[in-house]
């Protein structure tokens, strides 16, 4: 789900680091209103709507602070969102008791874990979760307001060149906005599947997922340069990623082993990326250079 | 914003613009007309006013002086909106676009077809941008992305896109510089198709045999006034280039301080897609001049010697030695410096201060035990240049961006001369320096060439090469076309216009 | 004549910015002066004392040894983010090459080879210099982009670390080897005084040294120092080298004090050298900055670190307050910026093209 929230950000040649604490903060306080007191929440035991307006106003508040830093007082967006990473991150400790807050209701608990077939089988049921059938959804849905939306291409108008951008008109401040705002939405959703599965929220969810989530997004495709790539090659990274988290332990990898794997991972998927593009750029001078008349004694075709 | 409604039949009116800059007057009392289904040629030297006057078209800049009339609308002053709202639209040499995009979206970026549930309608799309494109007779794959399209495709799709968005007038900024003679062609060919339908044009350019072929008539600029304007049918080259170079002030004229030894020889040069067959020998204490119109080669030449490019095959030797330069370094090291015509990119840190952009390349000799820099040595040497360039600058420790352009071009010439180099080259040694600091611009060179140094000056400042030069060479297309003399009788700014005008019409 | 009469008037516009300038530059230390008074005054039994200094200099130390790799990294242009997983990765590694094998359940595992500290030592710098030179050749080769570079190297390193020490923790390195991280003299920490000498020799080096100016050129202008003879690449990487270097140090000073190695050693340190640098005036732009400074918002985290320790603030605020910090200090930067004296030089025509080219 934050992947979603980095592939709107990215296709506008921004960054949002900071999605990985606004998971665990929203979850932290979803975890807060639901949990009865002596499992570790506030004692309020609210119901799951009132929970996921809750965790929704906070991640929409996210997007909004990180959106309007950006834009209006013009400042890094890679910088900005690692401080509001920090902040968030300390903010969620700061609400939290410091134990976890477990137990929620199964109503909420439904898109993290709940099934939404199931199919008799010989023994009992075989259930298929909701969350995949939500992901999946998640993302057609990204896609299609990436591809088919006016909104979607101005974003990547945005990112590919937002001189050209301004010049046909397009507001791109609104649009970066925008995009944090969805990021911000989409923490909030994450915050719901992550609380739904653990059935508890603890401190420290969501730490240091921010590296598989850009790598995740910047091998499915999404160039970090802005303007390129899709929803549906994004998807395809998740999945990527998700088979390797699964997979590897699987097969007996030690864990320690995935961390450096996505780390060799990131750098092999950004590595491309910067070839990529530079091939791209570089092509259309070569061509110039194969065509030309002058200089023919040179064989090179080189270009600085 | 001062509008005021006017009857007119022209689609363009500037009168009386006048513009100052601190320490130049960039535009004086400027009149342009353009009519209706007009392409306009604007033509002069490089500095003469033109970019300046388009800044000011274009609400850039605003005039001190002068109103601008749209159709039947005058303004006194204008900013980028109303300027496009009113239908100015500008074609940059380096055109905007969005690479990643495809040409269907670059065309309708911002206002997409949809279906009836508002989502992007693909097919309309590509339909409707094709039609667009039709209308124009302009034939290109609305699929594909821009960043795959030919150059002059590109800058088609950009004239196109402005027509889209209603332009009335649209400026073309030397567009035909990277294009190929078979693809100026079609560019021509698109223009004047669309000059039928009545757009009309302001077409900025060096090459004149391109204005001639394409405009229907012809602004001349010079030192921020209009010369003149005429039908391009009543005119010729000659004459236009008289009217560009016209006669001047005193111009500054040196002793030579040539010798019989040759130091710097170039042979059998050539690199792909800009120079071949570049043969030059340079004596000690020579000043050879290289000119030529953008593009000619002659930049990425010098570049090329100096090791910030790549230099192409051939040999090049100094003093009898090869001389083989990757990287700057390699060619301080073996006695070339190269002063750059960017300087604020190329040329100095300019964060840093004086002292220290001068001796960047000599550290080496000033250095004492590990690394540390002799600072005393340092500011001894550092003031000799600024004493004996007369830089001005309160302190050593100033930052050399707060200097003026001309000083500013002084440290550059002492951090050059610190190498010792026994060839400089140097690219437009007066860009962006007053009039006064350009004599003593003038004064280090003359003093450099007589200490012994072979000096190349890339330039476009015709009759300044006159007053420097021994020799003023003239490239076109990669190659050297022809050669002056100084003190011979052929050696005129004009014949040495023509010179660069003149020669292949082939291009690419 | 004219000559004199331009140099005086400037000399006048420039004197006011001077003072001024003078006073935001090293504004830094007055706020370091002032947050000390302030926190001396609220608990003067828990923070004004001795031992509480020693503390604060203690972390200090480390903070500043790897603040020094990351300004000097800064001053290219640069990002360094990979320092703290040099750290864990060294010390993870010193310690399986030295440490006595468990014969107990429970902990790492060592390799058993007990190697002596000087030669672990030297490998913990190799180490630290290998990790810099790959990050410096993937900049400057692969031509990428150097925050996620050494990102994705910060996960590598780490991982490295966590596979060797199973994430497991590992105590007992030799005496010799906690020398500098371990040993006081009348009760004042060597560890405190080698970083003191390393910064003032840094940045006497950084000031007066070729490798100095070559340095600040690259960071403020790559063409322009290029074609003033240096090697942006080449530089570029060693300073990548010194930080993973410094790195390893950090390592070695930290594992000497602590005497135990576990993997999450250093963890979110990063940020802290960055928002330290930055507190201290170098500017993210490169080019700009001493190390100097950089060590005064050393100074000044530390402080607030420990003060609000010693508050019994709930450690994860300070993340927080980290955070704001940082964001404050990019805003102050940004105002230095704006505050730029009157540059003197003429529109010059092409110039005004390319800002045509670049606005149109």
């Amino acid at each position: 789900m934050l992947v979603i929230g980095q592939a709107f950000t990215m296709i506008t040649a921004n960054f949002d680091l900071s999605s990985e604490s606004g998971l665990g903060l929203t979850a932290m306080v979803a975890g807060l209103l639901l949990a009865a007191e002596e499992n570790g929440g506030l004692g309020l035991e609210v119901s799951p709507a009132v929970a996921i307006a809750a965790m929704t106003v906070t991640g929409l508040a996210i997007g909004v602070i990180n959106g309007f830093l950006i834009t209006r007082l013009r400042m890094n967006n890679l910088i900005v969102t690692i401080a509001m990473l920090m902040i968030l991150r300390g903010l969620v400790y700061i609400i939290s008791p410091g134990a976890t807050a477990s137990f929620f209701p199964d109503g909420f608990k439904w898109l993290g874990s709940g099934p939404i077939l199931k199919i008799p089988q010989e023994k009992g049921f075989l259930s298929i979760p909701a969350s995949s059938v939500f992901i999946v959804l998640a993302f057609i849905t990204a896609h299609i307001i990436t591809r088919y939306t006016q909104f979607g291409r101005n974003m990547y108008a945005v990112g590919s060149n937002i001189v050209a951008a301004k010049d046909a008109g397009i507001n791109a401040d609104k649009i970066v906005r925008t995009v944090y705002v969805i990021s911000g939405f989409c923490m909030a959703v994450a915050g719901l599947l992550a609380g739904g599965r653990l059935d508890s929220a603890t401190p420290r969810v969501g730490a240091g997922m921010i590296f598989p989530v850009q790598a995740a997004a910047v091998v499915g495709g999404i160039s970090l340069f802005g303007g390129r790539g899709t929803m549906l090659g994004a998807m395809g990274g998740y999945f990527l990623w998700s088979i390797l988290d699964v997979g590897l332990p699987i097969m007996k990898v030690s864990p320690f082993w995935i961390e450096t794997s996505r780390g060799l991972l990131l750098l092999f998927a950004v590595a491309l990326d910067a070839y990529k593009v530079r091939r791209l750029r570089q092509r259309a001078l070569e061509e110039t250079l194969e065509q030309t008349e002058i200089g023919l004694t040179d064989k090179n075709i080189l270009v600085e | 914003m001062n509008k005021v409604a006017i009857k007119t039949e022209t689609v363009l009116q500037m009168k009386g613009i006048s513009k100052a800059f601190p320490g130049v007057q960039a535009l004086r009392q400027v009149d342009l007309t353009v009519l209706p289904g007009e392409i306009h040629g604007l033509v002069g030297k490089n500095g003469a006013g033109k970019t300046t006057l388009m800044a000011v078209l274009m609400g850039l800049q605003e005039p001190n002086e002068g109103t601008i009339q749209i159709d039947s609308t005058e303004y006194t002053s204008m900013n980028p909106t109303e300027a496009l709202d009113a239908g100015i639209a500008y074609v940059p040499q380096h055109v905007a676009m969005m690479d990643s995009l495809t040409v269907a979206e670059n065309i309708l970026a911002g206002d997409l077809p949809k279906t009836k549930f508002g989502l992007v309608d693909w097919k309309k799309v590509n339909d409707e941008a094709q039609k667009r494109l039709d209308m124009l007779n302009l034939k290109l794959d609305v699929t594909k992305k821009v960043e795959g399209l030919e150059v002059a495709e590109q800058t088609m799709l950009a004239i196109a896109k402005a027509l889209f968005g209603d332009a009335k007038l649209i400026i073309l900024d030397e567009p035909t510089a990277p294009l190929s003679r078979a693809e100026i062609n079609r560019l021509f060919a698109f223009v004047k198709s669309l000059k039928e339908k009545g757009a009309s044009f302001i077409y900025i350019s060096h090459h004149l045999e391109e204005v001639f072929e394409i405009c229907d008539r012809v602004t001349v600029l010079r030192d921020g006034r209009v010369v003149g304007t005429e039908n391009v049918k009543d005119i010729d080259i000659p004459k236009l280039i008289v009217m560009m170079v016209g006669e001047d002030v005193e111009d500054y004229s040196r002793e030579s301080s040539c010798t019989d030894e040759v130091v710097f020889v170039l042979e059998n040069l050539a690199r792909r897609g800009y120079y071949e067959d570049i043969n030059l020998e340079v004596k000690k204490g020579e000043v050879v001049g290289i000119t030529g119109l953008q593009g000619c080669g002659s930049e990425q030449l010098g570049k090329g010697l100096f090791g910030l490019e790549y230099r192409g095959v051939g040999n090049v030797k100094i003093h009898g030695e090869e001389f083989i330069a990757k990287e700057p370094i390699d060619s301080f090291n073996q006695g070339l410096a190269y002063l750059p015509q960017d300087r604020y990119r190329y040329g100095l840190v300019g964060v840093r201060p004086v002292k220290e952009n001068v001796t960047y390349p000599i550290l080496d000799r000033l250095v004492r035990l590990i690394n540390l820099v002799n600072r005393s040595e340092e500011k001894k040497i550092v003031d000799e240049y600024i004493e004996g360039l007369e830089i001005v600058t309160p302190n050593q420790d100033q930052p050399v961006r707060l200097l003026s352009g001309g000083n500013q071009q002084k440290v550059v010439f002492a951090k050059l001369a610190t190498t010792r180099p026994a060839v400089l080259i140097i690219h437009e040694p007066t860009q962006g320096v007053d009039v006064r600091a350009k004599m003593d611009i003038f004064r280090i060179i003359d003093e450099m060439a007589s200490q012994g140094v072979a000096i190349i000056v890339i330039s476009s400042e015709i009759r300044e090469l006159i007053g420097i030069c021994d020799r003023i060479l003239v490239m076109n297309n990669g190659r050297i076309t022809e050669e002056f003399e100084k003190g011979d009788k052929a050696t005129t700014p004009e014949n040495i216009l023509d010179a660069i005008e003149g020669g292949n019409n082939k291009h690419g | 004549m004219q000559l004199k009469e331009e140099t005086t008037s400037m000399v006048k516009n420039n004197k006011n910015n001077d003072w001024i300038k003078l006073l935001l530059d090293n504004f830094i230390w007055i706020i370091v002066v002032a947050v000390f008074a302030f926190f001396s005054f609220q608990m003067p039994e828990r923070f004004f004392t001795l031992p509480n200094f020693v503390n604060v200099l203690l972390h200090a130390s480390v903070l500043g040894v790897l603040v020094i790799g990351q300004a000097i990294v800064l001053l290219t242009g640069n990002f360094d983010l990979s320092a703290e997983g040099v750290l864990s990765l060294t010390t993870i590694l010193a310690m399986w090459l030295m440490a006595e094998p468990r014969t107990d359940a429970g902990g790492a595992q060592a390799s058993g080879w007990m190697l002596h500290p000087f030669i672990v030592i030297p490998i913990m710098f190799m180490v630290g210099i290998l990790s810099g030179w790959i990050i410096g050749m993937f900049i400057t080769r692969l031509k990428m982009n150097g925050f996620i570079v050494t990102l994705a190297m910060q996960l590598v390193l780490r991982g490295i670390a966590l596979i060797i020490s199973e994430g497991q923790i590992m105590t007992g390195s030799p005496a010799l080897f906690n020398w500098l991280g371990g040993t006081r003299i009348r009760g004042f920490p060597v560890s405190v005084g080698v970083t003191l000498l390393m910064y003032l020799v840094v940045n006497y080096l950084l000031n007066q040294s070729k490798f100095g100016r070559n340095l600040r050129a690259v960071g403020a202008n790559r063409d322009a120092a290029r074609a003033s003879g240096f090697d942006p690449n080449k530089t570029i990487t060693r300073a990548y080298m010194i930080s993973g270097f410094l790195g390893a140090f950090a390592g070695w000073m930290l594992l000497g004090r602590l005497e135990t190695s576990i993997s999450s050693l250093g963890e979110g340190m990063t940020l802290e050298t960055v928002a330290a640098s930055v507190i201290g005036g170098v500017s993210l732009k490169g080019g700009l900055g001493s190390v100097g400074g950089a060590f005064a918002g050393v100074m000044l985290l530390s402080i607030i670190d420990n003060a609000l320790n010693l508050m019994d603030v709930d450690p994860f605020w300070v993340q927080a307050v980290r955070g704001f910090i940082i964001l404050l200090a990019l805003l102050i930067e940004a105002q230095k910026f704006r505050y730029k004296p009157k540059v003197v030089h003429e529109k010059d025509e092409r110039i005004a093209a390319v800002e045509l080219e670049s606005k149109a």
